[in-house]
């Protein structure tokens, strides 16, 4: 029989399998989308299928931690036509690349007696080691610009992905801004949106869960939270927790 | 001729997570459960972070149980630094984390393990094949997601629970539409039973000790003390001094064991061994309909044990919210050093997370130990007895078989190495 649907690949590296997860949780939508295109190889959804491919679209989740995913991930490079980075730890380091900010080796230490058995190396994301065609951020990634690129990629246009920050979210929402009004340390400015501004919904500020925004202004934030009272450390803390590898949010890094 | 010794499944499909199985036929070699999942460190990491956020930091451990290592963690956090919070606060932990047990049951029961017996490749193949059962599981997900979000602002790493209480609740009227709909996915929460129940299983009957979380008056999630079938009574905090955790060269997932105890399994199963008595009516009724009988001691029984979870849980959260009322509240948390620990019944057994924090409301010293670590010695002893007990069967049938128990265990490896 012959298939002409395009064959979408899932691979996973270092994360918590969230997004994954999230594709399961988009339910109907995303059953649409599978519909109009087969899911060949995905190891937590199904078994059998190869690595090797070729594929009209891989995902990629996770950041990059160890050697042999760098091999594996240029291996599905050149066997994709479209390869996306999902969720923030394959886009911007996300949570894993918090252990960026210590000595490595004093990091593995503390976790296991005996680390000549690991062979973990900084974390990155992604597009540190292929070229990738656009990102899908989010932790977990969001639905919106899941089903947006899935099926720009399918109808072969350009997928407009979220390019703002969370406090444009905010105001069309209405909120009073819990910075400004509450003095509570927002990551919003300098977040890239997508979640609907959920954090400053809910009475807190926002921790920057789905990453850098282009073009952030870092430097301005972080001079603002050092107004307000806020250590360095915390400073430093609050730009660290997702998107530590990502020059965006550098200048909120500064060691004290 | 040479004969094929060696029986390796080098990637396991449909378990959350990366391992290999190694069997030995011949048991030249033990039989191993290779974690090859990458450590993440989230120990190592932890370690100078700021108490308030850990409990977003560690429900990026699992993308299936998040709620659950939100809640250990930010539990453990509060005894450490002597942060009471309020009832309601406890009542709506409760809640996030039945929900959530359902939702991860739900997935694995319909996602990862039921393709095994209806012959199906994953999900994507049942969908086409059995569309009245992956109807039943969108439903039932979609409106249990939805309390999960209503609680916690979204279903996957929730936002509104932090050290102290919740930022945010939601409104009485949402309260109410969610029971309407919980009222409505009562029925098919009984179909989830009686599709499980049309699993063949293999009969394997392992002796073990079950342990899990028990308190005198009910269903034990979040509160309460380890307990076992085999009489092991103990508080929480003498957790680090009863369990021990070792590394092993073959897994980056560390082992757990009770030194002085036999192996032992937690998860669905181990809950209802431990606290059948404790479950609503109905489930207890539903259970003996469908002959289950405690102590169950077939591992592969812990599918069916979860779909009962599934039904208990449906009931146990419509009770909840009809039976309180939740309204926004303040709460201020004060900074103190001290060390606190926290055990919870994660949707696949015992988690447990200890803090050590500074004056400064810093990190200084975490341990996470996970259900899958609890249950990583168990898996390989049912394995072992499970080959031996099916030495005459072909090298296909023994593999599926593996895979099946090991699926069956509802593993999750990126917990397990973290």
């Amino acid at each position: 029989m012959r298939n002409d649907k395009p064959k979408i690949g899932v691979f996973k590296y270092s994360c918590c399998a969230g997004c994954e997860f999230q594709l399961i949780y988009f339910q109907k939508h995303i059953m649409e989308v599978f519909k109009a295109a087969e899911i060949t190889y995905c190891k937590m959804l199904q078994s059998g299928g190869t690595e090797e491919g070729p594929f009209d679209v891989a995902l990629i989740e996770g950041a990059i931690t160890e050697q042999w995913q760098v091999e594996q991930l240029k291996r599905v490079r050149s066997v994709s036509k479209y390869l996306i980075p999902i969720g923030s730890c394959a886009v911007c380091g996300g949570v894993p690349a918090i252990k960026n900010t210590d000595e490595e080796y004093e990091v593995q230490k503390r976790v296991y007696d005996d680390t000549s058995l690991i062979h973990s190396v900084k974390t990155h994301p992604i597009d540190q080691y292929v070229l990738v065609d656009g990102y899908i951020k989010g932790c977990p990634m969001g639905e919106r610009d899941l089903t947006e690129t899935v099926i720009s990629l399918l109808l072969g246009k350009r997928p407009d992905c979220l390019e703002y920050c969370v406090c444009v979210e905010c105001k069309l929402r209405g909120n009073i801004c819990v910075l400004v009004a509450y003095g509570e340390p927002c990551m919003g400015p300098v977040t890239n949106a997508g979640c609907g501004a959920l954090c400053p919904s809910h009475n807190r500020g926002c921790y920057g869960c789905w990453g850098p925004m282009n073009d952030a202004n870092a430097k301005a934030l972080a001079d603002q939270f050092e107004r307000m009272g806020i250590s360095k450390e915390d400073i430093r803390r609050k730009f660290t927790e997702f998107g530590q590898p990502s020059s965006q949010w550098k200048a909120g890094q500064v060691q004290s | 001729m040479i004969i094929k010794k060696k029986i390796e499944v080098d990637y396991l499909a449909r378990v959350e997570g990366e391992t290999s199985i190694v069997v030995r036929l011949d048991h030249a070699r033990p039989i191993k459960l290779k974690i090859f999942e990458p450590p993440r460190f989230f120990e190592g990491f932890l370690v100078g972070r700021k108490y308030d956020e850990v409990g977003d930091i560690v429900s990026r451990i699992c993308g299936i149980c998040p709620v659950s290592h939100m809640t250990t963690a930010i539990q453990a956090v509060e005894n450490a630094m002597g942060i009471d919070v309020s009832q309601q606060t406890r009542i709506l932990r409760k809640l996030m984390c039945i929900s959530q047990i359902i939702a991860s049951h739900l997935i694995h029961l319909y996602m990862l393990a039921m393709p095994d017996y209806y012959g199906c490749a994953g999900v994507v193949d049942m969908q086409r094949r059995f569309r009245k059962e992956i109807a039943r599981l969108i439903k039932m997900k979609e409106v249990i997601n939805e309390l999960t979000g209503l609680i916690g602002g979204r279903a996957l790493h929730p936002v509104t629970h932090i050290p102290g209480g919740f930022t945010a609740i939601a409104s009485q009227d949402r309260f109410a539409s969610i029971v309407k709909k919980l009222t409505q996915i009562r029925p098919l929460a009984k179909e989830v039973v009686k599709d499980v129940a049309r699993f063949d299983v293999p009969d394997l009957h392992c002796n073990c000790e079950y342990v899990a979380l028990g308190d005198e008056t009910e269903y034990a999630i979040n509160e309460g003390r380890i307990i076992s079938t085999k009489g092991l009574n103990i508080a929480v905090e003498d957790y680090r001094r009863t369990f021990s955790e070792s590394q092993v060269s073959y897994a980056f997932a560390k082992k757990s064991t009770i030194p002085g105890r036999p192996s032992f399994m937690v998860g669905a199963l181990a809950r209802l061994n431990n606290k059948f008595d404790k479950l609503q009516p109905q489930t207890k009724a539903l259970a003996r309909q469908i002959e289950f009988e405690v102590p169950n001691r077939n591992p592969f029984n812990n599918n069916l044990a979860q779909s009962l979870e599934v039904v208990d849980g449906v009931d146990r959260c419509i009770k909840l919210i009809e039976s309180n009322t939740f309204e926004d509240e303040d709460f201020r948390v004060k900074i103190r050093p001290g060390e606190g620990s926290s055990a919870t019944e994660a949707p696949r057994g015992l988690l447990f997370h200890s803090y050590k924090i500074n004056r400064k409301g810093v990190v200084e010293q975490a341990n996470i130990v996970t259900p899958t670590s609890h249950n990583f010695q168990n898996i390989e002893k049912d394995l072992k007895k499970l080959v031996e007990e099916n030495k005459g069967s072909s090298r296909d049938q023994i593999r599926l078989l593996c895979e099946q128990l090991v699926r069956a265990y509802d593993p999750c490896f990126s917990c397990s190495v973290h």
